[in-house]
């Protein structure tokens, strides 16, 4: 690394992402950094701290199982800028979650609100089926629908025109997780899901977030700090030579 | 693991303390290293399960740079600590975040590294938080000479002579650490995926191997300058001298929100200090072995108060206020134990409850504990927190439910009016700068629409007002469909109910709160000693000093 690329750093970089290993475009982020940034960029970006931390959840679970979810947090935080709560927010009905007045879903909104409901919502009885949509991004919606399938004990089946994926008590998913993925929106049925789903064949592949995925990122992450004054500074750290 | 049902001493509930008592900042900001600390959990596995310890590698040149590797090999894996030694002009030598050099640099290796990861490593590590590690390494730090005493430690020992023994005993440590950084940080490898090992199952395990590593380092490249210096004339460090050394370390504010971000952990830590103080009160005999192992660490408790030195007016206080507890502590326990107490290690506490000031009870609990390995040290093993586990908050409680319980568990901070300014008078937030948490005057400075949601008590009283606006009977997931601004709390509410010791029951926003309360009790889990604050927000404490080092432990490593 020279000392041009040194100063060349952004220095309020929240990754602090420095020299990219192995020469990719992007920088390797652990999970835990994944997490926290995602964090950081959601709340910079107008949710509130509590559903932040779903979307650093989010993200962190996507990417555990080599899928981008720090590029769909981005995606989908860029979608709802300038939307209100009312907006993007669920409204609750005993076979549908939708929203209000032809709006569009947050999927973490929408994924929390899932979670919060768990066996409220009476999934893996008498075949009981959900309707839930239009919803943008829905691939930000697997890590609810797995935590959802764990606290119901109930395997589940996210079924759309596109594709079916099946998420299990235990944290497996399987199907058409790619095709998932490529969805801008849709509207789907999530449902119980009888028999297996045999054991998870993705493997965790990859921690490289792209440099423009960072970038965007850490643009709204940023919005969530204070400039320094020389009153902050004071007394905030050691600074002495003995 | 359940460790409540494994619990061999049931008995020690009914001597445990309350939350009320042990989570005040006062308290807390008395807090003292005790056996369950870190480093000591640290050291005694490394001890009883026979780590070997080398320096493999020591490629360090006449001017002090260069780069070594220290080798820590327990029963399953092998850790190497890789230390990179500069030459770090004295105008650049600062412990602030902001700075960009350091004398030292490190980062814990999972394993060797080859050749290619210390090249690897090399152009990472030296740049710190600018830099990138990866999966194979689990922290990443640097270290600062203390200019005063890392010199005349050099010149003394390239004279042939030991160093003096006060100017040691005054600074303490050679050099000290300005930032540890573990889990998952700058690309490092994520804490859940190592959580699993035997080895680090309690906590920052990585990080207290690594700071035990580089005082290893912190005398090894003192005693290798003083050789350039010196050359045969030199002599290495008097082992007692060296023994009194540590590892210094600056902790600015960055360390003080932890706590209350983590309320799990900050749990599962107090709580296996309280039932390890619990199960020492609950016994009905005082064993005459561990009354001689209790009179031995009043006396070393004694010893270090009276080294332990402080310039700031609240520390200067309460060191007095120590000083005069133990002495009165050992004038009470002369003749101690009385024949036929019931509970004769209870009626010690419950005598220093009305006898000693907080630090006095504090620093007792720790005296007690220090005898009683076999009955506590397999605490140390429910330390740890799988906070995933706690995440998924439950929106079937009712409106009603939670009410009650924020009236329970939140009665301290219900009451607080928040409109007097002294309630509300700081805010924490998240410097731009360097991005780490700072503290500012609400009414001062700008920014507090930029606060971060550490205000805990405001948090719960405003939730406890918008539920009553809400039928008692509608379930919490129908509540935070219109109140998103409200997750964060509903989730800590009802992670306090199954971990009575997670929330600190003070409001961290008043104007005479004090950050370095917390950062106390943090640094008194770790081991951390000498705790000597600078000003209300950062300090100076030492690492391991007293203890041994891993060439005691190995000395054919270092021949």
């Amino acid at each position: 690394m020279t000392s041009a690329a040194i100063d060349d750093l952004e220095p309020n970089d929240p990754t602090r992402s420095g020299p990219p290993l192995l020469g990719e475009d992007g920088a390797w982020l652990s999970n835990n950094e994944i997490e926290q940034l995602c964090l950081k960029a959601a709340r910079g970006a107008g949710m509130s701290w509590g559903l932040a931390e779903e979307a650093g959840f989010a993200a962190a679970w996507l990417a555990r199982r080599g899928i981008d979810g720090p590029l769909a947090v981005l995606t989908q935080l860029n979608h709802a800028q300038g939307r209100g709560w009312n907006e993007i927010c669920p409204v609750v009905a005993p076979d549908r979650l939708y929203p209000a007045d032809g709006h569009i879903l947050c999927p973490i909104a929408l994924g929390a609100a899932l979670c919060d409901h768990g066996t409220l919502l009476g999934l893996g009885a008498d075949q009981k089926s959900l309707r839930i949509g239009p919803v943008s991004h829905p691939i930000l919606l697997l890590p609810f629908l797995s935590d959802l399938a764990r606290t119901c004990g109930v395997n589940l089946r996210l079924a759309w025109p596109g594709g079916t994926v099946l998420l299990g008590v235990d944290g497996s998913l399987l199907g058409d997780v790619d095709v998932l993925g490529a969805e801008t929106a849709f509207e789907a049925e999530i449902s119980g899901h009888v028999g297996s789903v045999s054991h998870d064949q993705r493997t965790p592949q990859t921690r490289l977030v792209a440099s423009d995925t960072l970038g965007g990122l850490n643009t709204y992450a940023l919005t969530t700090t204070v400039p320094a004054s020389d009153a902050s500074r004071a007394g905030a750290g050691a600074d002495d030579n003995e | 693991m359940d460790c409540a049902s494994l619990n061999p001493f049931p008995q020690a509930a009914a001597f445990r303390r309350s939350r009320s008592e042990v989570m005040r900042l006062a308290r807390m900001g008395c807090a003292h290293p005790t056996r369950l600390s870190f480093l000591r959990t640290l050291l005694r596995r490394v001890t009883d399960q026979g780590w070997v310890f080398a320096r493999p590698v020591w490629d360090v040149d006449d001017t002090g740079v260069g780069r070594a590797v220290y080798r820590a090999t327990g029963p399953e894996r092998t850790y190497s600590l890789v230390a990179f030694a500069h030459d770090l002009p004295d105008e650049m030598r600062s412990d602030r975040v902001i700075a960009t050099a350091w004398d030292a640099t490190f980062t814990m290796f999972d394993g060797e590294p080859s050749q290619d990861d210390l090249d690897r490593l090399q152009a990472n590590v030296p740049l710190q938080e600018a830099g990138r590690i990866s999966r194979k390494e689990l922290s990443l730090s640097r270290a600062n000479r203390s200019v005063r005493l890392f010199e005349h430690v050099i010149d003394r020992l390239a004279a042939g002579q030991q160093p003096d023994f006060e100017e040691v005993e005054s600074v303490g440590y050679l050099m000290r650490t300005t930032a540890v950084y573990g889990s998952g940080k700058f690309g490092a490898a994520d804490l859940a995926s190592i959580s699993g090992r035997p080895e680090l199952c309690a906590p920052f395990q990585v990080e207290m191997l690594s700071v035990w590593l580089t005082r290893q380092f912190t005398v090894d490249i003192a005693e290798h300058l003083a050789r350039v210096r010196g050359g045969d004339r030199a002599v290495q460090l008097d082992p007692a001298i060296k023994r009194t050394l540590g590892v210094g370390n600056s902790t600015g504010l960055g360390m003080a929100p932890f706590l209350v971000r983590h309320p799990v952990l900050l749990n599962n830590w107090m709580m296996a200090r309280e039932e390890a103080l619990a199960r020492v009160r609950a016994q009905d005999t005082a064993d005459p072995a561990c009354v001689a192992g209790f009179r031995a660490a009043l006396s070393d408790a004694q010893e270090n108060a009276a080294k332990w030195a402080s310039t700031h007016p609240i520390q200067v206080t309460k060191l007095d206020e120590l000083r005069r507890d133990l002495a009165k502590l050992a004038d009470h326990t002369r003749e101690w134990p009385p024949l036929n107490d019931p509970h004769p290690w209870d009626a010690l506490w419950r005598w220093a409850e009305e006898e000693l000031s907080l630090e006095g009870q504090e620093a007792l609990l720790s005296v007690m504990l220090e005898p009683h390995g076999d009955l506590i040290d397999g605490l140390a093993d429910c330390m740890i927190a799988d906070e995933q586990a706690t995440f998924r908050l439950d929106g079937a409680m009712t409106v009603s439910a939670l009410s009650d319980r924020l009236e329970r568990d939140y009665d301290w901070a219900l009451d607080i009016d928040f409109d007097q300014p002294e309630n509300a008078a700081r805010f924490w937030y998240v410097s731009e700068e360097k991005l780490e948490p700072r503290l500012g005057n609400r009414f001062e400075e700008d920014g507090a629409a930029l606060e971060q949601p550490l205000c805990i008590a405001r948090l719960a009283k405003d939730l406890h007002i918008a539920l009553a606006m809400w039928r008692g009977d509608t379930p919490l997931a129908t509540f935070l469909l219109a109140h998103p601004e409200h997750r964060l709390m509903t989730r800590r509410a009802q992670v306090v109910q199954r971990h009575p010791y997670s929330e600190v029951r003070d409001n961290l926003i008043a104007a005479e709160m004090l950050p370095i309360d917390l950062m106390r009790c943090k640094l008194a889990f770790f081991g951390a000693s000498r705790f000597d604050p600078r000003s209300d927000k950062w300090v100076r404490i030492s690492l391991f000093q007293g203890l041994p080092y891993p060439s005691d432990l190995c000395p054919e490593g270092w021949a």
